[in-house]
């Protein structure tokens, strides 16, 4: 389907382009003014780059269950990762952003903001940049394979690391906050807690991480083969 | 043996093609499925009959391998004299009766400890209990009742297929089951809870009580359906609410917590109804299609009556 190849050509080289601006403007960010000014030179293009990701996710499923039988074989060859494995990523990246960062403007400046940007933005740009070099010109360079397969040995811990410590560090302040917290008494006799919420969110990581680590370890050895690569 | 018994040796290999017992393993010719398992254990204590799963060999074009079935004989699969079965490791079983027994042993437990220690809901900052509602007791009562009558057919009445289930559900199920009455006892017996008026709340419990007994009686349908070993034919269900809708076991269970539901009326509650409805349909989708190719009607066979699959009038 020529449609779908134009879309997902324009849509890697367009993600690509917008963490490498991410990238680009940390590390000059971190120059100028040091880890406290990361998230300023960063949070539009963070925000847009980072939800825009959604459409990865939710598109085909989107698809697929409105026009189950007839779109779902053609939809499932837009998302390359099945969705299983990358909706906790996306999900705790949206939770990041906007449930974090946006939410709680008292944790911008921490310095754990610039590691978590840094360790986000040096995936993404490896990874669009490989995907949209896949589409376009049907093929990628063995070494941009290798990257994107063994930069994430020090990229996830960095970034897990930076996405549950930034959480911990917002737990007081969601205890003082009412913020995204549903009250009792009401007819539905439920209630939601951001605060405690956020406490299992945070202990979701402890199974969570090494199911991903090892996740990306098998990837790994798919797309590199087990025998070590001839020079 | 006295009379020398003609042996055959079947050679087994692993997925990969590559073979997995050395030599095979040698049995009567006349022998069944069980009895080749019970050789293959023979060479490897590890491998219990439950755990195997033997497959004949893939076909050119074909996407799953032909099961075994234990009680078959080997010569039903096999006319040569070289007979390749692809052995399985289903990983550690446990008895389906230890699974439930623990799945459901969760809500038994863990929902009255809301009920009767309310100071956990200080733990969060909340105010203490100021009146017990009615509704709130009949909930205890109700709940409880359902998930003993459930540790009660376990034990007593269920006739199960399978003897064992894969050791990774009993991580799953109880997760499922005892999170879910986590959030149900804790928004039940909130100090803050709202209950509904008093009619609403007889309505559902009256519905949640007659569906609890519709449901034991459709199980005491089934067991009938099977013989004591579990080995039975399959059969088509018939009688009662069996003679309507496919799933009528499941379709009671599914009024039972909408009966518990409009007594109680929690979100939480809802959502587990969903959740469990869901479950349940995938499951009699899948036991409505089987039914209806076992009885297609041809070759002398009984042809499957027009039913409901689980809900009527919406599947």
């Amino acid at each position: 389907m020529g449609v779908v190849k134009v879309y997902l050509c324009v849509y890697n080289w367009l993600l690509f382009a917008g963490w490498l601006q991410i990238l680009v403007s940390a590390v000059k960010a971190l120059q100028q003014s040091g880890p406290s000014g990361v998230y300023a030179a960063v949070e539009k293009p963070l925000q847009i780059w980072q939800t825009a990701a959604l459409l990865e996710v939710f598109f085909p499923l989107v698809f697929s269950f409105l026009w189950f039988l007839v779109l779902r074989r053609i939809v499932y060859g837009i998302v390359r990762s099945p969705v299983m494995a990358t909706l906790p990523q996306i999900g705790s990246r949206i939770y990041l952003t906007w449930g974090i960062l946006f939410s709680f403007p008292q944790v911008q400046e921490h310095w754990l903001v610039t590691s978590l940007v840094l360790s986000w933005s040096i995936t993404e740009v490896i990874r669009y940049s490989f995907f949209a070099l896949k589409e376009t010109f049907g093929y990628t360079p063995r070494f941009l394979l290798w990257l994107r397969y063994t930069t994430f040995f020090v990229m996830y811990p960095t970034g897990i690391c930076s996405e549950a410590g930034l959480v911990f560090v917002t737990l007081p302040f969601m205890q003082l906050s009412d913020l995204y917290c549903l009250r009792m008494p009401n007819k539905l006799n439920f209630g939601f807690d951001y605060y405690y919420m956020s406490i299992v969110a945070l202990l979701a990581y402890i199974p969570g991480s090494p199911g991903m680590y090892t996740h990306m370890i098998r990837q790994r050895k798919k797309a590199l083969g087990s025998k070590p690569k001839a020079s | 043996m006295g009379i020398a018994e003609k042996t055959v040796r079947v050679q087994v290999l692993g997925r990969s093609g590559k073979e997995f017992i050395k030599g095979g393993v040698e049995i009567s010719q006349d022998g069944t499925v069980a009895d080749l398992k019970k050789a293959i254990q023979r060479q490897n204590a590890k491998y219990y009959p439950e755990r195997q799963r033997l497959t004949l060999p893939l076909e050119p074009g074909q996407k799953r391998p032909t099961v075994l079935e234990g009680g078959k004989k080997l010569k039903d699969y096999f006319s040569n004299q070289n007979p390749q079965v692809v052995f399985k490791d289903l990983g550690p079983q446990v008895a389906y009766k230890t699974l439930f027994f623990f799945e459901y042993l969760g809500p038994l437990i863990i929902y009255p400890i809301f009920y009767f220690y309310p100071q956990i809901y200080s733990f969060f900052g909340l105010p203490t209990r100021q009146v017990t509602h009615p509704v709130q007791t009949y909930a205890l009562y109700a709940w409880c009742f359902h998930y003993a009558k459930r540790e009660f057919e376990t034990f007593f009445i269920h006739r199960f297929s399978h003897a064992t289930s894969p050791l990774a559900n009993v991580y799953r199920n109880c997760a499922y089951y005892w999170v879910f009455g986590a959030l149900i006892a804790y928004f039940v017996n909130h100090p803050l809870y709202t209950p509904v008026s008093k009619e609403q709340m007889y309505i559902g419990f009256a519905i949640a009580a007659v569906s609890q007994i519709s449901n034991f009686y459709c199980h005491i349908i089934l067991k009938n359906l099977r013989s004591p070993d579990g080995k039975g034919g399959y059969q088509i269900p018939s009688g009662f609410l069996f003679n309507y809708v496919t799933c009528a076991n499941y379709m009671t269970e599914i009024w039972q917590w909408i009966g518990f539901n409009i007594a109680t009326q929690t979100l939480a509650g809802y959502l587990f109804l969903g959740a469990a409805g869901y479950i349940m349909s995938v499951w009699a989708l899948q036991k409505h299609k089987r039914l209806r190719q076992t009885f297609d009607g041809k070759e002398g066979r009984a042809k499957y009556p027009r039913r409901w699959v689980i809900m009527p009038p919406l599947l």
